[in-house]
């Protein structure tokens, strides 16, 4: 009679042999792996991981507007002289406004995220920054990533903080990133969570091993013009695209290889066989957006584990010649998260999902000279789902009475982030975010 | 720290350090030639070596790139174009032309830092190209790219301020920061913010005042259409008093560099940078320190500060040698000279470098690369794993079908003398693969697969191993 042990190590070492990664010679399996699973095994069989996961709890979608989203031209303040006045050239027409209120509307290709708030699905939190507003895209992006505060470094991600507080012994797919590199938000010492850009390109394949036809894919996709080059980042609207995070902790290099290298190894198998069954039943725009929460809610279907989806939008540095880039931009994330709202709903998983958008900073309220404009700080944020108490949260802040020519903040992100830790992931945010943070209504 | 590293402990690993940092690997012939270098005539004549080496550039032929009088052409028959449809099979010819270029700009840089006698200047201009880093997806001009990356490679062994000054009129820069549209009335913060934040100071060492004040010292630079050369725009200067950084004045852009070298943070920035990409992360504040007097002091020579480095303790400690995870450029050039095959086609060389997250003259942001542990994700680090079976099936794809053969040379890396017994082999192409002592753990590990197997060992069992042994994290470092 077998111990447990002794049943999972067999059970692991079949694993490797027949599936798609370790086919039938085991001399092709990067032999280091067959020793850490045993060790990784043991530690997942200490632990019994007594909490909801995505395949049939709560799940949170992180999307982040990469470069600084133009606030003020999102969340149109129309009825305010002081909009025209400050953006002569770039002001959008009132009559083209989406209205929320008699105030503020939406841009024109908004239509889709308009219907959203109509049916009660959408929430528009105002206002939303910190103190010490920082206009580097980098340092800003990482205040957003680690909650931080402005005058400290933090290097851990706030869902990295997350994923080691509440959910040990949870797969490596607690969160899964569609993205190339990942992202700061998901970093701490535990190299939780999965990153990738293409669930095809997610496996490990040889010519010597028992799939020849993977490796023929594998290099037929390689020697394809342009693979994969649709996807990169349109820098034409300014020089920002997608910004990765420097998960730099401390800790050995070699060791975090290692663990990366199981994450990936224990994840592939389930994501490909997944990606493979489910189809999605919506038409998505074809754009690296598209294609992102097309992926995340075929993933959703397939009844992947994952808590935290985490996608990504660039582009939004608009420096110059703003109104057209935005405008794509626009209808980009439009057609995009109507597209991903639809398919939750046909799937039945729309009540079990929460998205929040995200940007390192607004925008200055005075154009350039370049019809574009500079760096800022506050902007509004979408928050959208089945559980969303939907309305605007906060106020618009004002257009005159400025902080070194930017829009003051009304609601701390770390608000948004405690909002959605504790009552839709159920999560102790003061343990996560390091302090208590207002909760919003907004759930 | 940067005192001198002992001559009595230069050995095989040292010297394959030393060209794994300096430059971008090398067979085990080529590490012991340095070696024996070193050995015979001090530490400092292996390094030298790279800071003197002649540079074989003029063997690379520049791909057809359209210039800027090509590009004037098309504007002009765009202008006379008479219909819609004549205008898009124009712009559709121009596209096209371009795209082809990137490509071969690409493929030529590439190739450059592959056979290059001049490792070190190749490997400090992707330095430059990072930290300037400039995207061709906006700027849109392959022409401009390259000029630019000519002129990195001018000053990446030379003098700091001189490079920044040259960088500040760098055609593919002002359009890259949206330097053109910067006027005397209204000047564009973007470059001035991006010089301090990212190329010479770091963030918080300036305020927003000074961001402004700088932005208007760089007002009136401008790119001639036509021959595509920098030209001042007199009228679009702003000529007023500017007060910057604690100094007072007209100031000129050039000035407004020169106040910004003269702060002791700026040769902390650079120092810092250098370390991080030239030795490790999170350098110690002392190591930063020692780095940033001697930059300050010789004017921030940066040939002669790498000099310094390379010789020093700190480079050689056990914590900086294989301790560095390869860029996806110093992986891919590094194994194929380890293999001793040539690049791999160009279809391939593009779209993976790409997957692997450094595509080059295309940086994500104007950061650059992030570098270290970022370029690892399970999809990178996988895509990784496959690649190394790609090349060593050596088959090729030819683009339009068909396959090429071109194998790994075996007969080379292992020859029949060491085909013989699992220590006969795993030792040297041990040494070839990690360039460094292999653990005990994965020799016993790569023992059990050659066991399997009747001596001698045929090609597929060599090639076997070579997977598995380029599959492993270890592999990763350099």
């Amino acid at each position: 009679m077998k111990t447990p042990q002794e049943q999972t190590l067999h059970t692991r070492r079949q694993f490797l042999r027949t599936s798609v990664l370790g086919g039938a010679l085991a001399s092709t399996v990067p032999l280091f792996l067959e020793k850490t699973f045993l060790t990784l095994d043991s530690m997942a069989a200490a632990t019994t991981g007594q909490y909801p996961t995505g395949k049939d709890g709560t799940i949170l979608v992180v999307l982040q507007l990469a470069g600084g989203n133009d606030g003020i031209n999102t969340l149109v303040p129309f009825a305010d002289d002081a909009y025209y006045k400050a953006r002569p050239k770039i002001g959008l027409p009132a009559a083209q406004i989406l209205k929320i209120n008699d105030y503020a509307g939406l841009h024109p290709r908004l239509t889709g995220i308009h219907d959203l708030y109509a049916s009660g699905n959408l929430g528009l939190v105002q206002g939303v920054g910190y103190p010490n507003p920082n206009r580097s895209h980098f340092r800003s992006t990482e205040i957003w990533q680690t909650a931080s505060d402005a005058d400290r470094n933090e290097s851990e991600g706030w869902l990295g903080r997350y994923f080691d507080s509440c959910c040990q012994g949870a797969e490596p797919t607690v969160g899964v990133a569609i993205a190339g590199q990942t992202p700061q938000a998901f970093a701490s010492s535990h190299a939780k969570g999965v990153s990738f850009t293409d669930p095809g390109q997610f496996r490990y394949m040889s010519e010597s091993a028992g799939d020849p036809k993977a490796a023929e894919m594998f290099m037929r996709e390689m020697n394809t013009p342009g693979n994969g080059n649709e996807s990169i980042p349109d820098n034409s609207g300014g020089s920002i695209g997608m910004i990765g995070g420097s998960p730099s902790n401390g800790g050995d290099t070699l060791e975090f290889l290692q663990r990366t290298a199981l994450g990936a190894q224990m994840s592939s198998d389930k994501i490909l066989a997944i990606t493979r069954k489910t189809k999605s039943s919506v038409d998505y725009p074809r754009t690296q957006l598209g294609n992102s929460l097309n992926l995340v809610s075929r993933l959703i279907a397939g009844g992947l584990p994952t808590r935290v989806y985490y996608v990504s939008q660039g582009g939004f540095d608009t420096h110059a010649n703003q109104i057209p880039t935005h405008d794509r931009l626009m209808t980009d994330l439009n057609g995009s998260l109507s597209s991903f709202v639809a398919d939750l709903k046909k799937q039945g998983n729309f009540d079990r999902v929460l998205m929040i958008s995200f940007s390192e900073f607004g925008r200055r309220v005075t154009e350039n000279a370049s019809g574009g404009t500079d760096h800022g700080a506050a902007a509004p944020l979408f928050v959208i789902g089945g559980g969303v108490k939907p309305g605007l949260y906060g106020a618009y802040p004002s257009l005159t009475n400025l902080q070194d020519g930017d829009l003051r903040f009304d609601t701390d992100f770390r608000s948004v982030y405690a909002t959605a830790l504790e009552k839709w992931l159920g999560a102790p945010s003061e343990q996560v975010l390091g302090r208590k943070f207002p909760l919003l209504p907004f759930i | 720290m940067l005192s001198p590293f002992p001559a009595k402990y230069w050995n095989r690993y040292t010297a394959a350090h030393l060209i794994n940092r300096a430059g971008f690997g090398g067979t085990p012939a080529e590490i012991d030639a340095l070696q024996s270098l070193g050995q015979k005539r001090g530490i400092s004549s292996a390094v030298e070596s790279f800071l003197n080496a002649d540079d074989n550039g003029d063997l690379f032929e520049v791909p057809p790139m359209l210039t800027p009088s090509d590009r004037y052409s098309f504007q002009q028959r765009l202008k006379v174009a008479a219909s819609e449809t004549e205008k898009q099979a124009i712009r559709k010819e121009e596209n096209d032309a371009e795209r082809t270029a990137m490509i071969d700009l690409r493929l030529w840089w590439l190739n450059r830092m592959r056979y290059t006698t001049a490792p070190l200047l190749e490997k400090a201009t992707l330095f430059w190209h990072g930290h300037f880093a400039t995207s061709n997806q906006k700027v849109n001009y392959p022409y401009l790219m390259w000029q630019q990356n000519e002129t990195l490679r001018h000053y990446a062994l030379g003098r700091f301020p001189e490079l920044l000054k040259a960088m500040s009129r760098d055609p593919a820069m002002i359009r890259w920061l949206d330097l053109e549209s910067s006027r005397k009335n209204h000047p564009n913060e973007n470059f001035a913010r991006e010089v301090m934040e990212l190329f010479s100071l770091g963030e918080g060492h300036y305020s927003e005042k000074d961001v402004q004040e700088g932005a208007r010292a760089f007002t009136g630079y401008r790119v001639n259409q036509q021959t595509g050369y920098f030209q001042m725009s007199p009228n679009e200067f702003d000529p007023g008093q500017k007060s910057f950084l604690g100094q007072i004045g007209a100031l000129t852009g050039d000035e407004v560099i020169d106040i910004i070298v003269a702060q002791p943070q700026c040769a902390r920035f650079i120092g810092r940078k250098l370390w991080v990409f030239f030795v490790s992360d999170n350098p110690s504040e002392q190591i930063v320190d020692e780095v940033a007097t001697l930059l300050f002091r010789n004017g921030y020579d940066i040939g002669a500060t790498l000099g310094v480095i390379f010789q020093s303790l700190a480079f050689y400690s056990p914590n900086v040698i294989h301790e560095q995870i390869k860029s996806p450029v110093q992986w891919m050039i590094q194994t194929t000279k380890m293999l001793e095959i040539p690049l791999p086609d160009p279809q391939v060389l593009e779209n993976s470098l790409f997957m692997l997250g450094q595509a080059l003259f295309a940086p994500p942001n104007v950061k650059g690369w992030d570098g270290g542990r970022a370029w690892i994700s399970a999809s990178s680090l996988l895509y990784r794993y496959n690649l190394a079976a790609y090349l060593l099936s050596g088959r090729a794809h030819v683009l339009g079908g068909g396959v090429k053969k071109t194998p790994i040379p075996l007969d080379k890396i292992a020859p029949p003398s060491e085909r013989g017994g699992e220590q006969q082999l795993v030792d040297p192409l041990g040494f070839r693969v990690f360039n460094s002592p292999i653990s005990p753990k994965n020799r016993s590990e790569f023992f059990d697969d050659l066991l399997r197997h009747p001596v001698p060992y045929t090609d597929i069992v060599v090639r076997d191993l070579l997977q598995i042994m380029m599959g492993t994290p270890e592999f990763q470092l350099c």
